[in-house]
Formats: structure tokens, C-alpha cells, sequence
């Protein structure tokens, strides 16, 4: 998973979006990304301001709105992607049309097989949870 | 409408501990909820930021920084996508989660641009691209 992270969108007022020329200079990796058939998925994300974060101060549900005051680090969107090794996740996350204010978090994917067999056992579930809606 | 749903890291989940048997068999109960109720698109859990890298971007230099990365609370340990009507429904689905961490766990509720978000900067063409490229996705998935 390639996580994008761009300072500045934690302060980023609602209905917030990315201007003409950067949407196709992205759109232009993403193809990049397609044809050479590593792309699961991709979305981009609203600023922080029209969101919600939910905690558990002992185990009790609190609801904050965006925007978050003490956040210094945000997500402004993400790619999955389907690679060899965590070079090649790199080499891709490289490749990005990002600006100065931006950094690619790259984050492997927790496989059921990353599990101890007890753990696998329980969660034997999960992959048929996964993408059933989609 | 549909939204990210981040579990945010803690100190444990950075370390690499596992979620014990009780966390995963009340997980495996939240989800199949979700899933019966036609929420959950996608769900993924992230390994510590101990095996991940981060590239920064400099002008044309490209900078690559290896893992663990400081800001824990700020990470994410993992995800889901939901389809949901609005922002409280989604609020009102993630108190219902068990406290992922066990501890001060934070779930943090994004909504996703859809195509019609963008404004008139996503021209035809760019639409035209982007539901092509998701096409293609989804019959490469399948």
C-alpha cells in the first residue's frame, strides 16, 4: 500500500480539491500503474476538516470532528498495489508526480500466512470479508 | 458515500504485537456485521511501520527513509472502506467497533473523493480515463 501524505492537508478547509493539472499529471502515473498491471485500487481522500475520528478513553466511544488540531500527519490518499518486493513498492512510490510538500508511505499488506496458526485459525474468515461489496 | 476507515497505530501494534484470540474473534464478529449490512467494501491490516519506507520528494531528487517511523499515534495500522449514506452513519458503525487496540485506540472516518467531487478541473477526458482505469482494475482483480 502506497500511502500519500501531504503537509499542509491536515489544516485544509472542507470541499478542498487538487487543481486541473496535477489531477492529470496523477492520472498519467495511474495509467502507468494499470498498464504495468500492479494496480488493486486507489482513492483519493477529502481533507481531515469534513471527517471524524472515534476514540476509546477507557473503552468508552468519544466523537471528534475534523479538523483535528493535533494532527501533523495526514492522509490525503492512497494506491494498492500488487509487487515483488518492497524495491520495487519504492521504485514505484518514486515515481510519483508529488511536490515538495509530499511523502509516500509505502506499507506492506498483513497476509493471513504473516499469521502463528492460532491466529489464522481465528481469523480463517477475513479474506471472504474482503472486497465482497465492491 | 464512501469512507476510509483508519485504525491508528499504537505502540503495540508498531512493535508487531498481534491482536490476541478475544481482539480477533470480536473483530471477526464486527466485521461479519458490516458485511451483512452490505458496509464493507475492503478491509486490510498494515505490518509496522518497522518494515516500511517513506520517499520524500525534493524537486526532481527523490529521498528514501526506512522504517519505524516516529509519529506512532499518527500511523496507520490499518483500514477499511465502507459504502455508507453519510458521515454518521459511519461514526455511528465505528463506536460500535471493539477498541481495536485494547487500549486508546483511534479510528479516524474519511469520506473519499468520488468522480463528481473534483469540480470542473476533472474534464471529461480525465473522467473518461479514471472510469477506464477502474474497469480495467477490477476485471484484472477478478
Amino acid at each position: 500500500m502506497m500511502l500519500m501524505i501531504p503537509k499542509g492537508y491536515e489544516k485544509a478547509t472542507p470541499g478542498t480539491s487538487p487543481d486541473a493539472a496535477a489531477v492529470a499529471r496523477m492520472m498519467k502515473y495511474n495509467e502507468s500503474l494499470q498498464k504495468a498491471g500492479v494496480l488493486l485500487a486507489l482513492d483519493g481522500l477529502h481533507p481531515p476538516s469534513m471527517g471524524a475520528r472515534v476514540s476509546f478513553p477507557g473503552g468508552k466511544p468519544k466523537v471528534t470532528d475534523g479538523p483535528f488540531t493535533e494532527a501533523k500527519e495526514v492522509l490525503g490518499g492512497y494506491w494498492m498495489i500488487q509487487v515483488g518486493s518492497k524495491e520495487e513498492a519504492i521504485q514505484w512510490a518514486s515515481r510519483v508526480p508529488a511536490s515538495e510538500n509530499e511523502v509516500i508511505e509505502v506499507r506492506q499488506v498483513q497476509e493471513l500466512s504473516d499469521f502463528p496458526p492460532e491466529v489464522q485459525k481465528v481469523a480463517a474468515g477475513f479474506p471472504d470479508m474482503q472486497r465482497r461489496g465492491s | 458515500m464512501r469512507v476510509m476507515v483508519l485504525v491508528k497505530a499504537d505502540k503495540k501494534s508498531e512493535a508487531g504485537v498481534l491482536p490476541d484470540e478475544k481482539l480477533l474473534t470480536e473483530m471477526g464478529k464486527f466485521n461479519e456485521e458490516l458485511v451483512k449490512a452490505g458496509i464493507m467494501l475492503e478491509g486490510e491490516g498494515l505490518h509496522p511501520s518497522s518494515k516500511s519506507a517513506r520517499v520524500r520528494f525534493s524537486g526532481d531528487k527523490r529521498t528514501v527513509i526506512d522504517g519505524p517511523f516516529a509519529e506512532t499515534k499518527e500511523l496507520v495500522a490499518g483500514y477499511w472502506i465502507w459504502k455508507v449514506k453519510s458521515l454518521q452513519e459511519a461514526i455511528d458503525w465505528a463506536k460500535r467497533c471493539p477498541n481495536p487496540t485494547g487500549a486508546e485506540g483511534e479510528i479516524e472516518i474519511r469520506p473519499i473523493f468520488e468522480v463528481g467531487d473534483l469540480g470542473e478541473g476533472f474534464t471529461p477526458e480525465l473522467k473518461e480515463q479514471e472510469q477506464r482505469l477502474r474497469a480495467q482494475i477490477e476485471a484484472q482483480r477478478s
